[in-house]
């Protein structure tokens, strides 16, 4: 079916026959032809995926304000011993956001080993740690910039600037979605958007088709999806109305690609707003698959985050390809504990550790995990010394992020800090790695994967990026 | 231009017609296939092919360079290769080594080679071939040539403009065998006239009356009329806000205000409406601030020159960076990618870390530009300096100068001896002056960085008025109940120089931070401090919060602030009356006014000395002001004489406020009395805190060469003030001192520069076709489209200089062109000959931008506010925007019904339905939109809270109107939304709404005929038909 005739159905009526076009499940390649046609692009990729892809949806866990390496992750015995003593004694010190450099800090959780393969996890995720046998944690991760924005631009769109593509503008630009009901990229909002704003999430350059649709786990989950008119068939009758004048513009002017367009667009949004509110109708779901994602905790942003989560899987069984979750606004601000780093800490794993842990098993139970990949990361880690007393600060030198599911090895440590966890000592990763290998799980060549802006064909990871070969299957 | 023109053309272009045929009759068996041209164009052949395959490895940057070959230049492509033969041998393929090379089949001798992914096709190889058989013949990128006036036939000599474009684009569509689309009806044309010119649609009104006008130049008087309507300059200011990524707020994690931004909004609609022309417009911009003759507001009379300039500052910027350097290394790099692509529309972003790849800009272009902004300064300045004002100034010093005089009088009547003790103090307190001044290169644990107690500035700069000429010499202070002199204040800057609340900013020159901390003794009311490290600007906490003060004593104290952050950085000192945000930090964060400058009647700020040390403060030989000193006959009156001519040094002041506070003042005459109301009087006036952030001239700073972009690898040698280097104009040399902007300028429009005008020309016919002659406006380098219309764009170009650079004069000759002019319609044998209208047989169909959709809107339910200018209206927060920095205020749903270009841009809180009908982030330059299709868009114009309460508006306004039929009523509604009457299909389509609707809500027909619901559910229905966000 090629476009023409899809259009030509979508004459046919209001919620008819579903519109393969725009967002749809066009074959791969096939919408990527008429990005190239309408913008003049060179796609340098040819047909995509460029090889057999292992995933076909990413979840991206962002734990937004920098979560810390040293007492999640990457277990340091050597704070304990040297507790309370000055880092400048220690080693070369760099310059944090706060400048406030407190003494070496210890860990005020216990790390124990978990699992068949006995990985490391601290207290702080104790329904994280049932799953360590699925994820494969990456210790070894730096980042370019110590200041949140920048950061969170490079993490999300591997610029550290405002206006990049975000990396699931970057997939569904590459692949299209698989349903021709829902937006390719999801983000659900957990009430925190990061710093940087919306912009962590933009299509940037790239057509306004793969920007990021920012759900609320809540009755009403998008900006204008639900019809204002007090009775259901009142917008019928009016869209019928739009629609026969439509035609008949279409049959004056002769020909009108723009027109046709934006009238198939309307079947997309018309039908968006009976399937995204029935996503967050989690009537059907049972009380067992609830309890799992931490809905009759007693912590109300753990309740809620679990929300999210299931909604998560709710879009992947959907087809929706890219979906990014942010954290629920807690009492202590984000990750980011510049002081009160137990409370906080405490505060912030609380909410997301039994959804998460939830939301691998019913992935797996469900046999989606195969099919999915989590990442769960922060833009950066945190200094092992004190910023003031209790506090962490900033580092971009040495943070830990770990991965699950499609095509991942589960089980494994990948990569070394030094012994303060302060600096990366084995197998350094950057962002650029991180966006390769999830572009190659779903199928992309990171570096045939561009597209031409101001004079040059941009990629998601610049002139970078290797895959990170050790951690897959 | 008559339709019977149209068959000249078709005679003119046989000829062309004929060569065309021959050509390909003439094209060789083999290459026929590929549709070769006869004769081989390197710039539109040869180099795409070389610039898309080949300059990676073998283009102008010399650092990726592969066996030193280059091809983007004559000479390297036909030296001698390390291993024999060349490249390219101009005439003979066989020995073009090249050839054999992308003709290979084998993997590894083939080019280029596999790991560039990148393959020539057959047709590519037939025309490298052909090309080097013809003699391999260079040129200079295209855009790099100076246009010049191509030939026309003869009887086309004395045509218009408008006739010479339809020439020129019929000419192609002869060739083509294409048949241009008839005239546009008179409704559609007015309709595009109106929304293209001013962003709204036509006053039916207006509508009626050009289709009732039978005269001769109906279209043209529409045209003009529309050229001058104020909303013109509203509609085009806002394309040039998308070029200089116009935002009121830095974005990052606070977002915090940009002060004053909104007076360049206003600034460019001024501007436009009045038609500036584009090269002053561009000298405004670079250099306002320098120009010799500014531009005056013709109403207000204030200086609009220096407005310009507020465009450098309009990026992003974040608060806490953890290297300043870095930061306005970001800073600067997106004002040249800016303003390279605004001005030039070449990408010398790409020159920051290597020779840029495919252009000729090396990376000493990049840093030539970079070394005149970072020689720039940024600060609030008055956004009304009016003419009146500097009138009021020389009256002010008049005045002045006066009271000295007759002040003077009083003192040389009362003359005194002096005692031998108080010439030696005089000689101490000189001597050490003269220590602490030569001081400063001293290895001492202080340095003297500002000390205005000898009466000069000593390098310092000054902007605005506040500072006057020089630090006080001995400003009598006056008791006016007493009628008495009581003292005279000298050796301190102040900027209560003619009175307090005169705006203006008092700068160091730059030094390198070598000390821990700096003292800085001053005092003031609403008096700001800031210590300004590679030009750093966001100040606060957590990390510089100390590097701003923030005044509010009468008395005397030293500020100190911690230096050791910004060590061994570049920095400078500003003093300000007046303050960013507020003294009450719990304040600021409810107002939303971080970073908002004000300046009030009352603030000043004044200053003796600032001194950089380490460890404890310094023991200063600084001079004691006590009043032990006598003085001699000869230096009083030589004190007084210089104190009249404002001459006198602190030594002198000292002299005569010691004598003052000795004789317990003079009394001065009633005379004076009067002479000082005057002052006061007009120094009143002076006071106006409207303001915005521009530059103003600093130390001239020469950058290195950051290799590869590090700011810890720079080159040894300085880069020199240079323009584009491979952008030819007619000034012969670069001056090398100050910051080089208005030298900048003056290379930007010269009429040699072969970029400006065309690419201004590019950016109108792109405003008005939706597509420019070249496509990508923003890109004229190697890896930006070729233009379509080559001849015309020079054609254009050099109209447009020959004409003076009128803006309005060039939009008015497309507009009359018949090719504007034509229909949309169209017939699908056309779309197969040139699928993309790239020929423009028709006027292509067009969606409205995000604004011109809102403003329609609103425009139509006759609910639209045209108030213009001022501060912007506060965004409109759903639930659905959150995140830092979110003010604490929603704004009105809709707008306040103002134009879109009146909504804030705050960068991390943007209008959601601007955005979703494509309005750009403001990032870099954006010279063409995209017209995108999302879901968003429709939910938006379907369910969106403003769109449905617009269209409730509507249908009470409708409804206010007593005694009319539901044809005449919709008959209203046709007109005002689409510019046209309702067919009868139109209106039987409203009548089945109507009886649909009594259905759905369950009431009598007649009574729904006259409800508000029911009329608002229509008019919603006319926001959602495609013809209302479509230009036809």
């Amino acid at each position: 079916m090629n476009r023409r005739e899809m259009l030509g159905i979508c004459r046919n009526g209001f919620g008819s026959i579903a519109f393969m076009g725009m967002m749809g499940g066009v074959p791969f390649g096939q919408n990527l032809a008429t990005a190239k046609e309408s913008l003049g692009n060179t796609f340098d990729g040819g047909k995509l995926p460029h090889f057999v892809p292992k995933a076909k949806n990413v979840i991206f866990l962002y734990m937004d304000g920098g979560i810390s390496q040293v007492d999640s992750f990457d277990p340091k015995p050597r704070l304990d011993k040297e507790h309370g003593q000055n880092p400048y004694d220690k080693f070369k010190v760099d310059a944090t956001q706060f400048n406030s450099i407190g003494k070496i800090l210890k860990s005020p959780w216990q790390f124990k080993q978990h699992g068949e393969s006995g990985m490391w996890m601290s207290e702080l995720f104790p329904h994280i740690a049932t799953c360590v046998d699925d994820i494969a944690i990456i210790r070894s991760m730096v980042s370019d910039f110590p200041e949140h924005t920048n950061a969170n631009y490079f993490l999300h769109t591997g610029f550290g600037v405002q206006g990049r593509p975000s990396m699931g503008a970057w997939v569904t630009y590459g692949l299209g979605s698989e349903n021709e009901n829902l937006p390719g990229y999801v983000v659900l909002n957990g009430g925190l958007t990061p710093p940087g704003g919306l912009d962590n999430f933009t299509n940037g350059f790239l057509p306004a088709t793969y920007q990021a649709s920012i759900l609320k786990a809540a009755e009403i989950p998008l900006a204008n999806i639900l019809p204002i008119e007090k009775k259901d068939g009142v917008q019928d009758a009016k869209l019928r109305l739009m629609k026969q004048m439509d035609q008949s513009l279409l049959g004056k002017l002769g020909q009108a690609d723009q027109i046709e367009s934006t009238i198939a667009n309307y079947e997309l949004a018309y039908r968006m707003q009976a399937s995204i509110p029935e996503l967050s109708d989690l009537a059907g779901e049972s009380k067992a698959t609830k309890k799992l994602y931490g809905f009759e905790s007693e912590d109300e942003h753990c309740r809620s985050y679990g929300a999210q989560c299931l909604m998560a899987r709710r879009l992947v069984e959907r087809g929706v390809r890219f979906i990014e979750l942010t954290i629920p606004r807690t009492k202590h601000d984000r990750w980011d504990q510049h002081a009160n780093l137990k409370e906080g800490h405490e505060s912030n794993a609380h909410a997301v550790d039994q959804p998460i842990a939830g939301l691998i098993k019913d992935l797996k139970s469900r046999g989606l995990l195969e099919d999915t990949l989590i990442v769960f990361a922060g833009e950066f880690g945190r200094t092992p010394f004190a910023q003031g007393d209790n506090g962490r600060d900033h580092n971009p030198s040495a943070f830990s992020i770990w991965l699950a599911g499609a095509g991942i090895k589960g089980g494994i440590v990948y990569g070394s800090t030094d012994e303060y966890g302060y600096r990366v000592e084995e197998n350094k990763t950057t962002i650029y790695d991180l966006h390769a290998t999830m572009l190659h799980l779903m199928g992309m060549d990171h570096e045939r994967l561009t597209f031409r802006f101001g004079g040059r064909d941009i990629r998601l990871t610049d002139v970078h990026g290797h895959v990170i070969q050790n951690i897959l299957t | 231009m008559k339709l019977s023109n149209f068959n000249k053309n078709w005679i003119i272009a046989i000829p062309v017609l004929f060569i065309g045929i021959i050509i390909s009759s003439l094209s060789g068996n083999s290459e026929k296939e590929h549709d070769l041209p006869d004769k081989v164009d390197f710039n539109y052949d040869i180099r795409p092919i070389l610039s898309q395959n080949c300059f990676v490895c073998h283009g102008p940057d010399s650092s990726t360079r592969k066996a030193n070959l280059r091809l983007d230049n004559f000479e390297g492509a036909t030296a001698h290769l390390e291993h024999g033969g060349a490249a390219i041998v101009p005439g003979n393929i066989s020995k073009s080594l090249l050839v054999d090379r992308i003709s290979s089949e084998d993997p590894e001798f083939h080019m280029p080679p596999p790991e560039a992914k990148k393959t020539l096709s057959a047709r590519e190889v037939a025309l490298m071939k052909r090309w080097i058989d013809q003699g391999a013949k260079w040129k200079p990128h295209w855009a790099f040539i100076k246009p010049e006036l191509p030939d026309l036939p003869d009887d086309i000599q004395e045509a218009s403009v408008s006739e010479v474009i339809d020439h020129l684009i019929d000419r192609e569509l002869i060739i083509k065998q294409l048949e241009p689309a008839p005239s546009a009806k008179k409704n559609a044309l007015i309709r595009r006239v109106s929304y293209l010119l001013t962003g709204l649609p036509p006053d039916p009104v207006d509508v009626m009356a050009f289709i009732a006008d039978t005269s001769a130049d109906n279209y043209e008087k529409m045209v003009d009329q529309y050229l001058s309507s104020p909303q013109y300059g509203e509609r085009w200011a806002r394309h040039w806000m998308d070029l200089v990524r116009y935002g009121e707020y830095k974005g990052h994690e606070f977002d915090f205000a940009i002060s004053g931004a909104w007076q360049y909004r206003d600034y460019l609609i001024r501007a436009f409406n009045q038609d500036v022309h584009y090269d002053l417009l561009v000298k405004e911009h670079l250099a306002g601030d320098m120009l010799t003759e500014p531009r005056y507001n013709p109403e207000e009379g204030f200086n609009e020159s220096i407005i310009g300039t507020a465009y450098f500052f309009l990026g992003e910027g974040k608060h806490s960076p953890v290297n300043v350097k870095v930061e306005e290394y970001e800073r600067i790099d997106n004002m040249i990618d800016v303003t390279s692509k605004l001005f030039q529309a070449l990408t010398v972003g790409c020159a920051r870390c290597h020779d840029h790849k495919f252009d000729p800009i090396p990376t000493t272009d990049y840093y030539a530009m970079y070394g005149m902004i970072e020689s720039s300064r940024i600060g609030p300045l008055p956004a009304r300096k009016t003419q009146k004002q500097v009138a009021q100034i020389e009256e002010l010093k008049k005045i002045q100068k006066e009271i000295k005089i007759q002040l003077g009088a009083q003192f040389t009547d009362a003359v005194n001896e002096a005692t031998p003790q108080f010439i030696s103090q005089l000689q101490q307190f000189v001597k050490n002056a003269d220590d602490i001044h030569s001081s400063e290169n001293d290895s001492a644990n202080y340095r003297v960085i500002g000390d205005f107690r000898q009466g000069d500035w000593k390098g310092w700069y000054t902007t605005g008025w506040a500072f006057g000429e020089t630090p006080l010499r001995g400003t009598p202070v006056f008791d006016k109940q007493s009628r008495r002199v009581s003292g005279l204040v000298g050796g301190i800057a102040s900027s209560r120089y003619f009175k307090s609340g005169v705006m203006g900013v008092l700068r160091s020159p730059n030094f390198i931070i070598e000390h821990d901390s700096i003292a800085i003794r001053a005092r003031g009311i609403n008096g700001t401090i800031r210590i300004i490290a590679d030009n750093f600007q966001i100040i606060r906490y957590p990390l510089y919060g100390n590097l701003e003060k923030k005044l509010n004593s009468e008395l005397w104290e030293t500020y100190t602030s911690d230096l050791s952050l910004i060590k061994g950085h570049k920095a400078y000192l500003e003093f300000m009356p007046g303050i960013y945000g507020e003294l009450d930090p719990e304040i600021e964060v409810k107002n939303s006014t971080r970073h908002i400058y004000s300046i009030k009647p009352q603030d000043y700020i004044e200053v003796q000395y600032a001194v950089a040390f380490d460890g404890e403060f310094p023991d200063l030989p600084f001079p004691v002001l006590d009043d032990q000193y006598d003085f001699s006959v000869k230096a009083k009156t030589q004190s007084i004489s210089d104190w009249k001519n404002n001459q006198a040094n602190t030594e002198q002041i000292l002299l005569l406020n010691h004598w003052l506070k000795e004789t317990n003042g003079i009394t001065y005459p009633k005379a004076l009395s009067e002479l000082l109301t005057t002052y006061d009087g007009i120094a009143a006036q002076l006071y106006d805190s409207t303001h915005f952030l521009g530059l103003s001239e600093g130390d001239a700073v020469f950058s290195p060469v950051f290799i590869r972009g590090s700011i810890d690898k720079l080159s040894e040698n300085k880069v020199p003030r240079q323009f584009l280097t491979a952008v030819k104009t007619g000034l012969d040399s670069f001056p090398q001192y100050g910051s080089g902007r208005l030298a900048w300028a003056e290379s930007v429009v010269d009429t040699e520069n072969p970029l400006t005008a065309r690419v201004m020309v590019n950016r109108i016919w792109h405003h008005l076709f939706g597509k420019g002659i070249v496509e990508t406006v923003d890109n004229f380098g190697l890896q930006g489209k070729l233009p379509s219309h080559p001849e015309l764009l020079d054609y254009l170009a050099y109209r447009f200089i020959e004409e003076g650079w009128s803006i309005k004069q060039m939009i008015k000759h497309i507009l009359l062109s018949q090719t504007f002019q034509r229909s949309t319609t169209t017939v699908a044998e056309n779309q197969k000959i040139d699928p993309g209208n790239i020929l423009l047989q028709h006027f292509p169909v067009r969606r409205l931008e995000a604004e011109a959709i809102r403003d329609g809107i609103l425009s139509v339910t006759q609910n639209l506010d045209l108030t213009m200018y001022g501060e912007s209206i506060p965004i409109h927060l759903t639930e659905f925007m959150t995140g830092r920095g979110m003010p604490s205020e929603s704004g009105p749903l809709d707008g306040g019904s103002r134009r879109s270009i009146y909504i804030a841009v705050r960068r991390n809180f943007l209008s959601p339905m601007l955005l979703a009908f494509d309005m750009p982030i403001p990032f870099s330059t954006f010279g063409k939109r995209n017209t995108t299709n999302v879901p968003a868009q429709s939910l938006s114009l379907m369910n969106d809270p403003f769109v449905h309460q617009q269209a409730m508006y509507w249908a009470e306004n409708l409804l206010r109107q007593k005694d009319v039929t539901i044809s005449e009523r919709i008959n209203e509604i046709y007109i005002r939304a689409f510019s046209r009457q309702p067919s009868v299909e139109d209106l039987r389509g409203a009548e089945t709404l109507l009886e649909n609707l009594a259905k759905e809500y369950s009431q009598p027909l007649e009574e729904m005929k006259n409800d508000p619901q029911f009329w608002a559910d229509y008019c919603h229905t006319i926001f959602n038909m495609k013809e209302f966000i479509h230009l036809l």
